[in-house]
Formats: structure tokens, C-alpha cells, sequence
């Protein structure tokens, strides 16, 4: 049985899988690395996902157009954070409430609003056609190469933007004013008041593009992954990328790095519950199992490195 | 008192928001339904009163099953005020309440017991594998510094699935068609106070006990005094000498154990064999409930019935009006949003702050003119 598994998981499929399972994580977790940058905590990526994928496929409907569809769920992720932050900023409640209070509207909100618009329960049936689906790209070279190009081409456009904006985050973080800009705010936002910077608008900024990484992870699961909305559709995923930031130490390339482990353990519970004698239930705890594990090996590695540059110091003195 | 006015203020603010929030679902009503006058009537006035030809007339069978409803969700409000107090955000309280309900489940289908006994038992052992779940996300964030957050909202998810596949593969009963447990014994089962099919179980005795139990602990105990004190300044708290490591840790422990305690009598009064198939969703209600009460345990009883009030209102909007009972999350989040701002309102708070105070310096000066000491 191990020897099949480890057949099954360098199949091209699996792997090909494994990307696809990634993005919407990795969309959510580029989205916390942005907030966390700037000194924000935005919990509600959940709630966000699930409300923008539902507008995703609404706009898209509405318009016969999977593109106003996407942008249509950016912009309502941008909303979502902005409605956090102005609540967090302005009226000081606890952005872990305010997370939590758009999470809610996530779970019954969204039901509530699909009933309004459309009259329908819980999912959205019918309303998502193929043409409404986010088109997928086969990539000129890497396509004809054998294995790779199985892996790496034909993915949805919105997957390799996932890991465009991967290379594009780092770029703003790390080349660009607004990007200093965010790391001081999130470092020391009292020697950043004192240069100048304004650091509740910096805060909008990044919650702000924080809700719209999250919206597109949601027009990822709703127009492309599940076609369609349904209630219990992000499953989590919105947390689960809390934890690969936190696992990728807030970095992008780190965070990408951890979103891959989590789409490999996602996409491996659904490799292995297709087996006879395994209990699809167990295999289901492996995604999260790992993210605490992975949650602990990051702790321990941080407070190791701690422990060593405390010893450093206390040498030299 | 001279903060009597603050407190009068903090009242009226909490009315503000609650009069908010229930103005944007009013909003949400009118935007959406057909009848939105028959909906909010439902929804407002519905829980408690029966609409009948001959008149309208208070509805008691309703009103005992709102106290019913109460029952998981002050406990659950109960743990939250607890964590929160100590600023600990564990968002575990879903998975330690499915959990205590399913160990108590299992303990009051397969122990042979007396009655009384029992349910002691069940009820405990619920309690202790409650407070032995949060253990590893507190552990986790005194020992190493992991979010207890990102890992406790992990837990959920292992606790559910695990206990799924224990549901399904263990425990069930197969001469059912649905996945279930076999039946508890009756010697396991909470009884009702009155025996009237309402669900108004012992178990709200229970739980207005612990509500005294904990408000004692939170404010008269050192104990809670260090948990309220770490919540307020943890610098402070260290600085001082408390063992903010043990602190915490017990915080997240006392709240695994109330939410625990309140799954496994939920399961036992309510039911007659363990059916719940995923998170029960009293967790995040037991937040709701103590942000209502503002972390302290003497209001949670209260929050709970408003929300199990509102709760009850909505189902009954769904029956019989167009409007979906789903409201209630659109409620809940705008009273989150509204009841939490510290900035809501915060004008005349400081107005009535400089009030005050003018007050006492000028009490003071007289005082001190007439030679006397002041406290």
C-alpha cells in the first residue's frame, strides 16, 4: 500500500493537484503576510473568502462574464477589510472581533445574501456555466515538455497569478516606498509617525490588499475549484493560511513554501481516502494536524535562534 | 459612587449598539422580504408570545425552551470570559465542547452506574477532556510561543474529525440508518426541571451555579485576579511576580473544562444518544455572549438569553415569513462590531470622564480648604 502511494504521489496528476490545491491558500496567506507586514492581524480571510466567492459567481452572472466576476469578488474583499479596519482603526474595536464578526457574516451572512439575490439555498446550483469558469492556460514550451508540463501547464489563469503575486508581494515589500512604508508601520509604528508616515493610512493599505488577495482566493474556489458556491465550501482554508504565514515566518517566499505543504497534505487526504481501508475521517485531520505541527517546529526554531543570539550577547559582555 | 454616570453611560452605549444592530437587520428585512412587517413581529415579539385569534398571550413552552437553549452557551460564554479575560484568544471552545459532549456520551452509554452518580461522572469526565484538549494550544503558546489562536481554531478540526471517525467506526449503532451512537442509559440522561418536553434540563441549575462559581473566581480569588490582571497589562503582571506561564495556561484550562462540562450535559439533556455530525457552534456563540457581557460572568446569563431570544426569534422568521434564519449571523456581527468598539459613542464617555473629574477636584479643594483628609 506505501509502495502505491508513492507511485500515486509522483504521478504528474498528483502534483498538478497539489498546485491547484495550493492557490486559494496561498491567495489567503499572501493576503496575511501583507496585513502582518504592517502590524495587522486580519483573521476574517475566512469570512472574506466565503463572501467573495459568492459575489464572484453573482457578478460573474449578473454580467455573463467570469472576468467582472473576479474583479467583482476583489473588490468586495477589499470592502470586507476595509469594513474590518475602519471598525478597528476609527472605533478601536479588536481586530480579532472585528475578524471574527466577518467571519460570521461569511457562514450565515452568505447564505442569507444568496437567498436574498437569487432565492436559492445554500449553493448555487445552476448559476455557474462553463463559460463563467476562470479559463485555464496551457504555457507555450513548458506544455510539451513530458511530466513537467503535465504538472505545470494548464493550470487556471488565477493559479499563476497565485504565484505571480507571490514574486510581485516581495517585490513591493522589498523595492518600494509603500513597501518600506508597511515593514516600519508593522516594526515600530512610533519611529514611523516620527518620519512622517501616517500609519493608519498605511494600515488601510495593507488591510485593504490583504482583503483583496483574500477575494481572490475566493473567485478561485467558487468559479474555478468547486464551480459554484456552497456553504461549506472554504473550509478553513482561510485559517489554514493564518498558519502558513505564521509557518512561513511572514515572508512570501516562506509563506509559499508552507502553502505547498499544506496543498501537498490537502491533496494527499484526498489521494489516500480514495483507498480501501482507510478512514477518510482520519485522513481528514492530516491537513490541520500538520499545520500545528508545522505551527511548532517554526516556535521551536524561532526560540532556539532567540536562545543562540542571547547566548552571542551574553558573550560578549 | 461618582462613576455611577459611567456606568448608566456603559448601559445606554450597550443599548445603542444592540438598538444598531438590530436596525441594520431591520434594514436587511425590509431590502429582502415580502412581508417584512410579519417578519419582524416573528422575529421581535415571537419567542414569547403565541399569535391567536382571540388575542395574543405570553407564550410559556416557548419561553422554558429560550432558558433550554441557554444552557450550552452560558457555559460556553462562561469559558470565552475567562480566556479573554487573561487576553488568551483561544477560539477552541467548539472542539472542547463537542468533545465533553461525545466523552459524555460515551461514559453514559457504556458505564453501569447509579443515577445521580451517573451523570456526576459523565458530566465530569466531559469537563476533564474539555480542559485537556485546550492544554495543548496553551502549552503551545507558553512554552514556545505559538498563536494560541491559529492553533486552537487547528484543533477544532482534528477534535471533529476524530471524533467522526470514532462516531462511525467504533461507537455506531448500525441497526440505525443514520450515524448514531446507541442509546444512553437512562440512568446517564439529565432530567428535566419540569417534566414538559422543553429541555429545560437540571442542567440550567448547573450552569447558573457555575455562573456564581466563576464570578466568585474571576473577582474574588487571587487566582482570577492574576488571570483579570495578566488580560490587563502582562508586563506588569510578570513585573509584579505572577506566574503568568501557570496563569495562562490555567485560563485556557478552566475554559476547556466549563466548555467541556456544557457539551456533555447539552449531550445528555437533550439528546437521547450522541448525533452531532460537526462543530456544534456554541463556541462562537459563548464569544458573542461574553463580548455582550463584557468578559464578566454575572452578565452572561443575560447575554445568553438575549441571543438564545434572538436566535429563537429568527427560526420563528424563517417558519413563517420568507425571511432565512441565517439573519442571526448578520445580527451577531454587527453587535460584535458595534458592542466592541471602545470608540463607539466615546465622545460623551469623555465628556462625562472630565465631568467627573471636575467633580472630584473640586470636592477635594473643599476638602483640603477644610483641613481634612480625603481619600
Amino acid at each position: 500500500m506505501i509502495g502505491d502511494l508513492l507511485l500515486s504521489i509522483f504521478n504528474s496528476d498528483f502534483l498538478y493537484s497539489v498546485i491547484r490545491i495550493t492557490a486559494p491558500i496561498l491567495f489567503a496567506a499572501l493576503g496575511a503576510v501583507i496585513a502582518e507586514k504592517a502590524g495587522v492581524v486580519n483573521i476574517g480571510l475566512e469570512g472574506i473568502m466565503m463572501i467573495s466567492a459568492l459575489f464572484g459567481v453573482l457578478f460573474g452572472y449578473w454580467t455573463q462574464s467570469w472576468l467582472v466576476g473576479v474583479i467583482g469578488a476583489l473588490v468586495i474583499g477589499v470592502l470586507l477589510a476595509l469594513l474590518i479596519g475602519f471598525f478597528a482603526f476609527e472605533l478601536k474595536t479588536d481586530i480579532i472581533l472585528g475578524g471574527i464578526a466577518v467571519n460570521m457574516l461569511g457562514a450565515g451572512g452568505t447564505i442569507f445574501l444568496l437567498d436574498m439575490f437569487t432565492g436559492m439555498r445554500g449553493n448555487t446550483g445552476a448559476l455557474v456555466t462553463r463559460e463563467l469558469l476562470i479559463p485555464t492556460v496551457d504555457i507555450p514550451l513548458i506544455q510539451s515538455i513530458p511530466y513537467l508540463g503535465q504538472v505545470l501547464s494548464g493550470h487556471s489563469v488565477l493559479t499563476y497569478l497565485a504565484f505571480l503575486l507571490v514574486w510581485l508581494i516581495w517585490v513591493v515589500l522589498y523595492k518600494t516606498p509603500l513597501g518600506l512604508n508597511i515593514r516600519a508601520v508593522g516594526e515600530n509604528p512610533n519611529a514611523a509617525t516620527s518620519i512622517g508616515v501616517s500609519v493608519q493610512k498605511i494600515q488601510y493599505i495593507a488591510i485593504g490588499l490583504s482583503g483583496a488577495m483574500a477575494g481572490l482566493g475566493g473567485a478561485f474556489m467558487s468559479m474555478y475549484y468547486s464551480q459554484g458556491w456552497n456553504s461549506g465550501m472554504v473550509a478553513g482554508r482561510g485559517f489554514i493560511a493564518l498558519a502558513a504565514t505564521a509557518m512561513g515566518r511572514g515572508e512570501p517566499v516562506g509563506t509559499m513554501l508552507s502553502s505547498l505543504l499544506f496543498g501537498l497534505a490537502q491533496a494527499l487526504r484526498t489521494k489516500v481516502s480514495g483507498m480501501q481501508g482507510v478512514s477518510s475521517y482520519l485522513v481528514s485531520v492530516i491537513p490541520y494536524l500538520v499545520t500545528i505541527i508545522g505551527l511548532v517546529l517554526y516556535a521551536i526554531s524561532i526560540k532556539n535562534k532567540l536562545k543562540k543570539r542571547h547566548a552571542v550577547t551574553e558573550g560578549a559582555e | 459612587m461618582s462613576d455611577r454616570r459611567l456606568i448608566v453611560f456603559n448601559l445606554l452605549r450597550g443599548v445603542a449598539a444592540i438598538s444598531l444592530a438590530l436596525a441594520v437587520a431591520a434594514i436587511f428585512i425590509f431590502i429582502s422580504s415580502d412581508e417584512p412587517l410579519t417578519a419582524l413581529k416573528y422575529l421581535l415579539v415571537g419567542p414569547v408570545v403565541s399569535f391567536k385569534a382571540t388575542g395574543n398571550v405570553f407564550n410559556t413552552t416557548s419561553f422554558l425552551t429560550i432558558l433550554a437553549a441557554m444552557i450550552p452557551t452560558i457555559f460556553s460564554g462562561l469559558a470565552v470570559c475567562v480566556m479573554f479575560s487573561a487576553n488568551q484568544f483561544n477560539l477552541g471552545g467548539e472542539g472542547a465542547i463537542m468533545l465533553g459532549g461525545f466523552v459524555g456520551a460515551l461514559l453514559g452509554i457504556y458505564l453501569d452506574l447509579n443515577t445521580g452518580l451517573h451523570q456526576v461522572v459523565c458530566v465530569l469526565a466531559g469537563a476533564v477532556a474539555g480542559g485537556l484538549i485546550m492544554l495543548i494550544p496553551a502549552i503551545l503558546k507558553v512554552k514556545l510561543g505559538a498563536s494560541e489562536m491559529v492553533t486552537s481554531l487547528m484543533m477544532n478540526y482534528v477534535v471533529m474529525f476524530v471524533i467522526l471517525h470514532f462516531l462511525n467506526f467504533v461507537f455506531a449503532d448500525r441497526s440505525k440508518g443514520a450515524t448514531q451512537t446507541f442509546p444512553f442509559l437512562e440512568t446517564a440522561r439529565i432530567p428535566e426541571i419540569i417534566s414538559n418536553g422543553t429541555k429545560l434540563t437540571w442542567g440550567f441549575v448547573v450552569a447558573l451555579i457555575f455562573v456564581v462559581i466563576i464570578a466568585l473566581f474571576m473577582y474574588r480569588t487571587k487566582w482570577g485576579y492574576a488571570i483579570r490582571m495578566i488580560g490587563i497589562n502582562q508586563s506588569f503582571a510578570q513585573y509584579s511576580g505572577m506566574q503568568v506561564g501557570t496563569v495562562i495556561i490555567l485560563s485556557q484550562v478552566i475554559g476547556g473544562m466549563l466548555s467541556g462540562m456544557g457539551g456533555s450535559i447539552e449531550v445528555l439533556g437533550r439528546f437521547s444518544t450522541f448525533l452531532w455530525r460537526e462543530l456544534p457552534g456554541y463556541g462562537w456563540l459563548g464569544i458573542t455572549i461574553a463580548i455582550l457581557a463584557k468578559n464578566n460572568p454575572i452578565f452572561v446569563p443575560f447575554a445568553a438569553f438575549f441571543i438564545a431570544y434572538l436566535n429563537k426569534g429568527c427560526n420563528l422568521m424563517a417558519t413563517y415569513s420568507d425571511v432565512p434564519s441565517e439573519m442571526i449571523d448578520i445580527i451577531q456581527a454587527a453587535i460584535f462590531l458595534f458592542f466592541a468598539a471602545e470608540q463607539f459613542l466615546a465622545k460623551y464617555r469623555q465628556r462625562i470622564v472630565v465631568r467627573n473629574a471636575q467633580r472630584d477636584l473640586a470636592l477635594q479643594e473643599t476638602a483640603a480648604s477644610q483641613g481634612g483628609i480625603n481619600s
